[in-house]
């Protein structure tokens, strides 16, 4: 059994200009342990994925999946009550800002307190105990006189581990990071994110990683999941995607990437045009307006390609029908044109 | 220093003061840019580089005079910009324009992307009348939008987009040079790429020069001809760009460096990362001695009492470092296994 199961998730908005379809039939696995990349542009529906699993979207969100399931437990059908068990308990999230995720009016020792007396029902002594421990696990220094501080007195760092702290204090199965380092200078965001990998290998945690910065996937995920308008179009570990990607759009996205090891200078290969439009997805292939690859059958709707050892891509590039289409490089690679099923998608 | 320099700036400052109490009593000060030196030669774009706080926009606002200066002097071709009378500033305009980081904070929403583009041109009085559309026209597809779009406002633009349509304003007045603060930070990887052509096309088409402000050393490799490294409100090391990533000699620009994850996993299992220790520390209040000794690896007892100065090691290649100078001019092996 898999620590989480994705299968067909499909979340729309209500909005003025009519539904928004911001996650269109994502699905994936994770299992106990694992570190997980999401990566994708803005619009992407990383971010929306991660809550409409957590349940944690407003009202005029609409979430259907075949199947959303942690440890075995479908997530859908739990009370709110129960949700409010799982959450900050089973499942921790960190976001982007920790300014903002922090309130501003209580001090950090009472909010971390606040989640392992809930949770793990320690008593007020026990709660503060904890703290401590948890503060000094992500090198605040003085965690006991730092407990009666409030947000505004750390910096953005700290604030970062103040949040990591109070996520791993119940000890979770399960981390969403949602751009965790992105608010954070560079040398700041290597603190924090070795600070996240010695702390994983201590709790055995599993780590989703959303982020737009290939560089901190590659540094930190085993295995990477590539989003594009609302739904995967790439997926593997992160040798497979960063080695050998198969979906243009994964390609196109590496070459317009100016490189800290460049020597010489090599002009970028930006993509194309705009991201797509949420309100009227295409019916195919959503990076197909921007393809320099793109065929008249990319307008059906585009099934995922295996390429072995858990590597599968949405592209029609890989169907037998168009080995005559593929360009050079992709043209020599050994496909298999059926779905994995491991993450196969239900059709309608 | 040379005199083919475009613009030099000489032993500049920036404090911003800090008043508190009932009587707004001055009681200290944000020590944004504190004494800095440099120069940047025609044609070249050099990039600026540092974390928050370390004085990088600062340093682009004072040289458009967008903001005075504490203490010293910034000359543009050889004639002394704080010094220059009202008219003088206007001509002076003309030759130096900005392009922001936040395409969604830089554009006026009620104006149209023509009016926009075109308002440069009336103040300047370039231009009068049909002329403004005409010329707005061609700047439009000069960086890579359509003439129709003149009509349209800023909120129907793309994130790219609209940096596109700041890019042309700037253009209207033909610049010789440009601050680019941070212009590609807002945008996705993708169109990352698209803004970074552009400015790299307009400069050969041009003959502009550019000081590229940026927190991202990966794109500042790509555009820069030369890179400064700021700390805490002074340049640490500036070099050529291929010295300076090759062979960074400050602890600080080799832990930056460092620090920086390349989209290559194999490639960064074998590198070892320099991870600091502490935050930053405030330019209010910045540490005694060289700025750089509260997080260096290789720190000593004078770097505690002594501040260092920018020193040249090589050819055009300087650094404020007490080891650096105490080792002949060799950086510390920080990253080596």
């Amino acid at each position: 059994m898999r620590l989480l199961e994705v299968r067909n998730l499909r979340t729309t908005f209500r909005t003025e200009d009519g539904p928004v379809t911001a996650v269109n039939g994502l699905s994936f696995g994770l299992d106990a342990g694992e570190t997980l990349g999401i990566v994708g542009e803005s619009g992407s529906g990383k971010s929306v994925s991660a809550l409409s699993i957590m349940r944690l979207l407003a009202g005029n969100a609409t979430v259907t999946a075949d199947r959303l399931a942690f440890n075995g437990e479908s997530l859908p059908e739990k009370s709110e009550a129960e949700m409010r068990k799982i959450r900050g308990y089973k499942i921790a999230m960190i976001f982007q800002d920790p300014m903002t995720s922090l309130n501003p009016v209580l001090t950090i020792g009472e909010q971390i307190a606040e989640a392992v007396r809930l949770h793990l029902g320690l008593g007020k002594h026990e709660a503060r105990e904890r703290t401590i421990e948890m503060l000094h696990k992500v090198r605040i220094p003085l965690p006991e006189k730092r407990l009666g501080d409030y947000p505004h007195q750390f910096s953005g760092g700290m604030r970062q581990r103040v949040m990591i702290a109070m996520a791993l204090s119940c000890n979770p199965q399960l981390l969403i990071a949602d751009e965790p380092t992105t608010a954070l200078d560079v040398t700041i965001q290597a603190q924090v994110l070795e600070l996240m990998n010695d702390l994983q290998r201590e709790t055995g945690a599993a780590i989703i990683l959303i982020t737009h910065d290939l560089g901190v996937v590659a540094e930190f995920c085993k295995n990477v999941l590539v989003m594009y308008g609302g739904n995967l179009v790439e997926y593997g570990t992160a040798e497979q995607i960063f080695e050998q990607p198969r979906m243009p759009y994964t390609q196109g996205l590496l070459a317009s990437l100016p490189r800290l090891d460049e020597i010489e200078h090599r002009r970028l290969e930006p993509i194309q045009g705009q991201p797509p439009n949420l309100l009227r997805l295409p019916p195919g292939c959503a990076f197909a307006p921007r393809c320099a690859y793109r065929m008249p059958i990319c307008a059906e709707p585009v099934p995922l390609y295996d390429f072995g050892e858990g590597h599968v891509a949405r592209c029609y590039l890989y169907d037998e029908r168009a080995s005559d289409q593929r360009p050079v490089s992709m043209q020599t690679l050994p496909t298999a044109p059926v779905a994995a099923p491991e993450l196969q998608v239900a059709r309608e | 220093m040379n005199n083919g320099a475009l613009l030099e700036a000489k032993d500049l400052y920036k404090y911003f003061p800090i008043y508190a109490g009932l009587m707004s009593r001055h009681i200290a000060d944000v020590r944004a840019v504190d004494g800095v030196s440099f120069t940047i030669e025609e044609g070249e774009t050099l990039g600026l580089v540092g974390e928050s706080g370390s004085g990088k926009t600062t340093i682009g606002r004072l040289l458009l005079r967008l903001l005075p200066a504490t203490k010293g002097r910034i000359l543009f071709e050889n004639q002394d910009v704080f010094a220059m009378k009202r008219g003088e500033v206007r001509r002076l305009r003309r030759s130096m324009q900005i392009i922001f980081q936040d395409p969604f904070a830089s554009l006026n929403p009620r104006m149209t992307v023509g009016d926009i583009i075109g308002e440069p041109l009336r103040i300047h009085g370039l231009a009068t009348g049909k002329e403004i559309d005409v010329q707005v026209r061609e700047l439009l597809e000069l960086v890579g939008l359509r003439p129709y779009h003149a009509n349209r406002y800023p909120h129907e633009f793309s994130g790219g987009q609209r940096q596109r349509v700041g890019v042309a304003r700037a253009l209207a007045v033909h610049p010789k040079f440009i601050v680019c603060d941070e212009p590609v930070s807002a945008l996705d990887v993708s169109i990352q790429a698209q803004v970074i052509n552009l400015l790299e096309d307009l400069q050969a088409k041009f003959k502009l020069t550019y000081l590229f402000i940026a927190h991202d050393l990966s794109v500042v490799r790509h555009i820069s001809s030369r890179v400064a490294v700021m700390y805490v409100g002074k340049i640490v090391e500036l070099a050529d760009r291929e010295a300076l990533y090759q062979n960074p000699l400050h602890p600080y620009t080799q832990a930056l460096l460092s620090a920086i994850p390349i989209p290559d996993p194999a490639l960064e299992k074998r590198r070892k990362r320099i991870v600091l220790t502490g935050d930053i520390p405030s330019p209010v209040n910045p540490p005694s001695g060289c700025r750089f000794h509260t997080r260096c690896p290789v720190a000593f007892d004078r770097c505690v009492v002594e501040e260092p100065p920018l020193r040249e090691y090589a050819a055009g290649h300087f650094a404020a470092c007490h080891w650096v100078e105490e080792h002949g001019g060799r950086g510390p092996d920080l990253t080596s296994k």
